[in-house]
């Protein structure tokens, strides 16, 4: 079955337009870590502010950025699924890339949850107003799954099949 | 140049960094470039953006917590990317990418320096000319974050040589 998609993977264009041309890896490298920062440093600070750090800034005016790294993470999975084109076997049979997208699911659900029961009273803090301890559960949990996908990212060319 | 070259890479730390035969050793120091990235530029990118969008009215000492996280960022980077050039100094040194990425990381922390400087200097209230003047820099800090992350990838493909006996 794994087999038959990853060889339904290198019969499509994408995988011709990644592995035949010389600049398509490198460049959607590039865009993949540009998007990166831009995930982490908007959600990322916006967990760090929940957490105490720079109480200054109302948690809403942080928020307004998570827009950017919202797109920054369409960005990454658009890259992310080129490389996943171009070689499907490096990844589908690799533990690192296994482990970095349970890690990605499980900022999806903390990212849902949030929403769903703590953005409301979160958004409606002001300039040094201290987040609710749940708040910072989720903000915690998600700083630890950012760094954890960014390790399991790195760890993926050394845990190659 | 070679001879440097040669005696960097020969030299007991760079030898255990390359060959250390485990994921703690050049994975792990890869992978805590990528932390410090994210950190130094991350919160750097989140400041520019919350300025672009005209909300630099506060005092800099409430930005405290974050420009801290931003500069031990730097210093992870700082640490880890040193690491990262005596394990192959041959590879980076003789690669003009290397040199730009450097050249882009320094504008970008003196960007970073300077939007501190003057949220400082406006005692946290951004006058509609500093708050133009703010929105300018962030914008060079977008631009400058984005070709050092650029360049820096682009440096395990433009290298010419990976060790310094291929110059000889």
């Amino acid at each position: 079955m794994l087999q038959d998609v990853i060889h339904w993977l290198v019969s499509t264009p994408v995988n011709t337009l990644v592995m035949d041309y010389r600049w398509t890896w490198p460049t959607a490298e590039s865009l993949h870590f540009c998007a990166l920062a831009l995930m982490v440093g908007t959600v990322g600070t916006f967990d760090l502010r929940l957490l105490g750090l720079g109480k200054g800034i109302s948690p809403a005016a942080l928020h307004y950025s998570i827009r950017f790294g919202l797109a920054g993470f369409v960005v990454s999975i658009v890259t992310g699924m080129l490389f996943i084109f171009g070689q499907p076997d490096q990844y589908f049979y690799n533990n690192a890339f296994k482990v970095k997208v349970v890690c990605l699911l499980l900022l999806g659900l903390n990212v849902c949850a949030f929403y769903a029961l703590e953005a409301r009273q979160v958004l409606a803090l002001g300039p040094g107003d201290d987040a609710p301890a749940r708040a910072k559960v989720f903000a915690a949990i998600s700083l630890a799954l950012l760094v954890a996908i960014m390790c399991a990212g790195r760890m993926l060319t050394f845990y190659r099949p | 140049m070679v001879k440097l070259l040669t005696y960097l890479e020969e030299n007991a730390l760079s030898v255990f960094i390359r060959e250390f035969p485990s994921v703690f050793g050049f994975p792990t120091i890869l992978f805590l470039h990528t932390l410090g990235l994210a950190m130094v530029a991350g919160v750097s990118i989140a400041i520019d953006f919350w300025i672009l969008r005209g909300r630099a009215a506060t005092a800099p000492l409430q930005l405290l917590g974050l420009t801290r996280t931003m500069w031990l960022g730097f210093g992870v980077n700082l640490v880890s990317g040193v690491a990262l050039l005596l394990a192959y100094p041959a590879k980076a040194l003789t690669n003009w990418v290397f040199y730009l990425k450097m050249a882009l990381v320094l504008v970008a922390v003196y960007i970073a320096t300077r939007i501190n400087r003057e949220l400082a200097a406006s005692g946290g209230l951004v006058t509609p000319a500093a708050a133009f003047d703010a929105r300018r820099w962030a914008i060079a800090s977008l631009l400058t974050w984005a070709g050092a992350i650029v360049t820096g990838r682009l440096l395990a493909y433009t290298y010419d040589v990976l060790f310094a006996y291929e110059l000889t």
